[in-house]
């Protein structure tokens, strides 16, 4: 799983390194188009998501100490689907400024809805991975490896959100 | 126990990143940023991924892919980083 993990670093990586350069190349445009980003639920979304972590990790310890793990899954679930809602109510408030936006915004638009949509695919997968154990898993070892898998998108969105939510907020 | 204080640790960073993007401090802004990132994703990849206590082996494995990542990151921007910059196709197009 940790060799899958690393192929999966590797995978959002490129979306990363364009997102340095832009901010090392056009960085003016880059932060005014962070300004049109619901910090609100970008902050909410966060929080969300690392909730779901945890409620992960305890769904594990609940299978490792023979307790069914069904509600922390079946949590998980609910939370990973409301950082999705939220996700894309965004995107389709977002969705009329990003068309009409050029040159730099119009970069930092494209790897926004890029990344933050790989990212978004990522977790739906994870939900329906999680869902499923939430039915059937009885022991410990596919909830562990899941969880890795759940743990890794969490830690790709602690990266997005101050990337694109919290640039020059002040100004 | 140590799950909760993980959570409570994360939920305090995510605090501290958000509040300290509204106090103007120039680079150091993203500097903060990117070291609460970094300090939430160890918080998650020792405790809710049990990196903290995993043998050598797994944790070499976990960091394999950083690695190559900041091989990739060097590489291309010895490359980017040092020719002048011509708008890409994307912004030109405009």
């Amino acid at each position: 799983m940790w060799a899958f993990l690393a192929t999966e670093v590797l995978f959002f990586g490129p979306l990363f390194f364009g997102y340095v350069h832009g901010r090392a190349f056009q960085p003016e445009a880059f932060a005014s188009a962070s300004h049109h980003m619901h910090v609100v639920l970008g902050t909410l979304n966060t929080a969300i998501l690392l909730t779901s972590s945890f409620t992960m990790a305890l769904g594990l310890r609940a299978s490792q100490t023979d307790r069914s793990p069904r509600l922390w899954l079946w949590l998980t679930v609910l939370l990973g689907l409301a950082f999705l809602g939220i996700k894309g109510y965004e995107y389709t408030s977002e969705w009329s400024e990003a068309a009409s936006a050029a040159g730099g915004e119009a970069r930092f638009y494209f790897l926004y809805y890029a990344t933050t949509g790989l990212h978004a695919v990522h977790l739906a997968i994870g939900i329906a991975i999680v869902s499923w154990l939430a039915l059937r898993a009885r022991r410990e070892m596919p909830i562990e490896v899941t969880g890795l898998y759940w743990h890794f998108i969490d830690i790709v969105w602690v990266f997005l959100y101050p990337m694109f939510y919290l640039l020059e907020r002040y100004g | 126990m140590s799950y909760f204080l993980t959570w409570l640790a994360l939920m305090v960073l995510l605090a501290l990143t958000t509040a300290s993007s509204y106090i103007p401090m120039g680079i150091f802004n993203t500097v903060a940023n990117m070291g609460i990132s970094c300090a939430k994703a160890l918080l998650i990849a020792l405790f809710f991924m049990h990196l903290r206590g995993a043998s050598a082996l797994l944790r070499i494995a976990a960091v394999t892919g950083l690695l190559w990542l900041a091989l990739l990151f060097g590489l291309s921007w010895t490359d980017l980083g040092t020719r002048p910059s011509a708008p890409a196709p994307i912004d030109a197009r405009r």
